[in-house]
């Protein structure tokens, strides 16, 4: 599959911090890719790069190999992270003005606005003023805004933060219908687990720098089967201080172990049945979450420019 | 151009679908009417309404404070020569209650009593004033009028007096040399003047106080939109940026675009309200030309329409020049306050022709006023006013003109460049140095 966009060794300084230090990623037609890292990182800055609202310093983007023209930025459908509309306008004028400042007619989307409206479940609050509308709705518009000029390229930025569960699972279902159509969806989240749900790449960016770029099964695999989940009932604090586990996150009667090289899952497992009472033992490819750990450290970094 | 167009739109609707809009449309017109005859409405009243009391130290002026038709005892007696010349200088503003205190050497203490009655708050008896004129006023050379009055500062009330005083005992003083009283009064006549501005075409123009308020609205309605548009243009930006939609914006389109998208939105909001207004104005005008030609006052001779052609290609250029200085406010501020704070100074600057707008109206061909109508961001406005009240060289407009469209095109270069920058600014705000930065940078 051919790249529908790459990003070659891009810097952005802002004052004394160097946001994004040369970071190259490309991202795969037809694919959800997905833009990992902590809050910080760089990611937003790299998407506002792509977008066109920051220039590069140095580095260049390239649309479908091509790294002239901007014009290729009205391909984009973008949601930021910072979610923004007119309040004061109606749903259905916000829509018309969002698809024709990405060079839409405003005849040619009107039925794209009803069919999306319909699909969001907004249809009665068609004439609403977006400031009427419940935050949840409002994000909804938002989205419906990002997808209507019907771009090749979605980024996300973010596109979990702020939703309840039942619009995150309405987003995530919209993500897998839009890539099956064929879309390419490029988000980005420092939520490990959703991105370990959706994505069929990723980036994982830290500190400015792409730390671990490539195909999330591909990844995962290279690290290995040295991880355990266990369930349990009983006391399971003891785990993380036996030997051959390198670090073990325990929750109420359920633990992830990683195991150090070369350790020996059968005698965690022959431990753990003497002290808890065991339902469940699995041996698996280690999360994203391990995975992410396992490359930058556990250190938290202070909330710099995004 | 469909997403500039786009903006336009948006910025357009939205502004004229707002109540603001259509109360400030409709309502400041009649604040203006309200505020244009209020003054003048006072202004006569207040006058008319002045009672004075006048103690006569000398107890010879009387014919000085009565008015012709009341003659005095002294007239009774040399009614021989017709007063029609003689017009009395009581101005009729003013009601005079004379009494006469022949060689009282004591004013002060009978003037006790009518002080009471200027500081008392009885109805009908109320006095605005009370002149001493001493008893030696004719004999001494330091003698001193001194006036009691409610207000220090009401100096044409004190002025009138003294001058009406003054010219009385003038008259006795030349009488006293044995002039006769007719030879007094060719000496003591006054003129009266008739202020007629000729222009080069030699048409005359009658001036006067009623010319002078009228450019004055003149040059309110050229530069008032500007700066409430401007003030809205801020707005809209900075809520653009606190509403966040400024990312999206900027991600579909060139800031530029926006930016001009933005300003001649807001600029159509301000002509259909102007159109709005001249409309109104035209039938209001309608009925007020048929409303002072009874008065004998002809609105057109104020006007013509080279003025309206004036108007509109300085209102252009003004709203043009102010509105830059506001979209850079909005684009480097985060809050409304901010951006007030910051766009105060450069207001007042703006502001300056229309602070000196007296002088200039009064001066057109002044130093003062020539420099101000060739200067940028001055001229736009004090040219108009120069065009209307004087008949200026045609090269003086335009070089104005140019200065203008020169100004407007390096503002607009600096605005496109800051506004780049400073739209996706969320911190705290720049500093000059910043600024300069940003300009070098993008």
């Amino acid at each position: 599959m051919s790249h529908i966009l790459a990003v070659r060794d891009v810097t952005k300084t802002f004052g004394d911090v160097r946001a994004v230090d040369g970071i190259s990623f490309s991202v795969r037609q037809g694919t959800i890719t997905g833009l990992l890292g902590r809050n910080g990182a760089g990611k937003t800055t790299t998407l506002r790069m792509i977008t066109g609202i920051f220039m590069p310093d140095s580095g260049s983007i390239e649309w479908l190999g091509s790294a002239n023209g901007t014009s290729f930025r009205d391909q984009i459908g973008y949601l930021p992270e910072e979610r923004g509309l007119y309040k004061q306008m109606k749903v259905v004028e916000q829509l018309l003005f969002l698809a024709e400042i990405k060079g839409k007619r405003p005849a040619s989307v009107r039925p794209a606005i009803d069919r999306w409206l319909e699909r969001f479940e907004l249809t009665d609050k068609r004439d609403a003023k977006v400031e009427e509308l419940s935050k949840g709705n409002q994000q909804k518009v938002q989205l419906i805004g990002t997808l209507l000029h019907d771009p090749e390229l979605i980024i996300l930025d973010e596109p979990q933060s702020g939703l309840d569960p039942v619009n995150m699972v309405l987003v995530r279902n919209l993500l897998r219908d839009l890539r099956a159509e064929g879309r390419t969806i490029l988000l980005s989240t420092h939520m490990m687990g959703e991105a370990e749900r959706m994505a069929d790449e990723i980036v994982l960016i830290h500190r400015g720098r792409v730390v671990l770029e490539g195909d999330i099964d591909q990844v995962r695999a290279s690290f290995g089967k040295n991880t355990v989940h266990v369930e349990y009932e009983g006391d399971g604090t003891f785990l993380r201080d036996l030997p051959q586990v390198r670090r073990a996150a325990v929750v109420n009667n359920a633990a992830e172990l990683s195991l150090d090289d070369g350790a020996d899952p059968q005698k965690i497992l022959e431990v753990c049945m003497g002290r808890l009472r065991i339902r469940k033992f699995e041996l698996a490819a280690p999360s994203l979450e391990e995975i992410f750990i396992e490359k930058v450290g556990t250190e938290t970094l202070p909330e710099a420019v995004r | 151009m469909r997403k500039l167009f786009a903006v336009f739109k948006r910025e357009y609707f939205s502004a004229v679908r707002k109540k603001m809009f259509i109360i400030m449309t409709f309502l400041l017109p009649v604040l203006m009417v309200g505020l244009m005859i209020l003054p003048s409405f006072i202004m006569v009243k207040g006058m008319g309404e002045k009672t004075v009391v006048v103690l006569d130290g000398t107890g010879r002026l009387q014919s000085a404070f009565t008015r012709p038709n009341e003659p005095t005892k002294e007239e009774k007696g040399a009614a021989k020569k017709p007063t029609s010349r003689r017009r009395s200088r009581l101005p009729t503003t003013m009601k005079v209650e004379y009494v006469s205190r022949d060689g009282d050497r004591n004013l002060d203490q009978t003037a006790k009593p009518y002080l009471d009655r200027l500081t008392g708050q009885e109805k009908g008896k109320g006095l605005d004033g009370v002149l001493l004129i001493p008893s030696d006023a004719i004999a001494a050379d330091d003698s001193k009028l001194k006036y009691y009055g409610r207000s220090s500062t009401d100096f044409i009330t004190q002025e009138r007096l003294a001058s009406i005083t003054n010219g009385a005992v003038q008259r006795i003083r030349l009488a006293g040399k044995g002039i006769d009283s007719e030879e007094v009064e060719r000496l003591m006549n006054r003129m009266d003047i008739e202020a007629v501005q000729i222009s080069k075409t030699g048409e005359e123009k009658k001036g006067g106080a009623a010319n002078f308020f009228i450019v004055f609205i003149f040059a309110a309605m050229l530069v008032l939109p500007s700066f409430i548009y401007g003030l809205e243009i801020m707005r809209g930006i900075i809520q653009e940026k606190t509403d966040r939609v400024v990312e999206i914006l900027v991600s579909s389109m060139t800031p530029p675009q926006l930016l001009i998208g933005k300003i001649l939105g807001v600029a159509a909001v301000g002509m259909t309200q102007i159109s709005v207004w001249i409309l109104m104005a035209v039938v209001g005008g309608l009925f007020a030309t048929l409303w002072l030609s009874m008065a004998n006052v002809s609105v057109m001779q104020y006007l013509s329409i080279a003025t309206f052609g004036y108007f509109v290609i300085f209102f252009v250029l003004a709203y043009l020049t102010y509105v830059c200085i506001y979209a850079i406010g909005g684009a480097v501020c985060n809050s409304e306050k901010e951006a007030q704070q910051l766009i105060a100074p450069f207001t007042m600057i703006m502001m300056m022709p229309w602070f000196l707008m007296a002088p200039i109206i009064t001066n057109p061909d002044s130093k003062l006023a020539v420099i101000f109508s060739l200067a940028p961001v001055f001229g736009p406005l004090t040219m108009f006013v120069r065009t209307i009240v004087s008949d200026p060289p045609v090269w003086h407009i335009a070089l104005s003109v140019l200065a203008s469209i020169a100004t407007i095109a390096a503002f607009w270069w600096i605005t496109a460049k800051i506004f780049r920058i400073g739209i996706l600014s969320y911190g705290k705000r720049p500093t000059i140095p910043e600024l300069w930065r940003w300009m070098k940078v993008a």
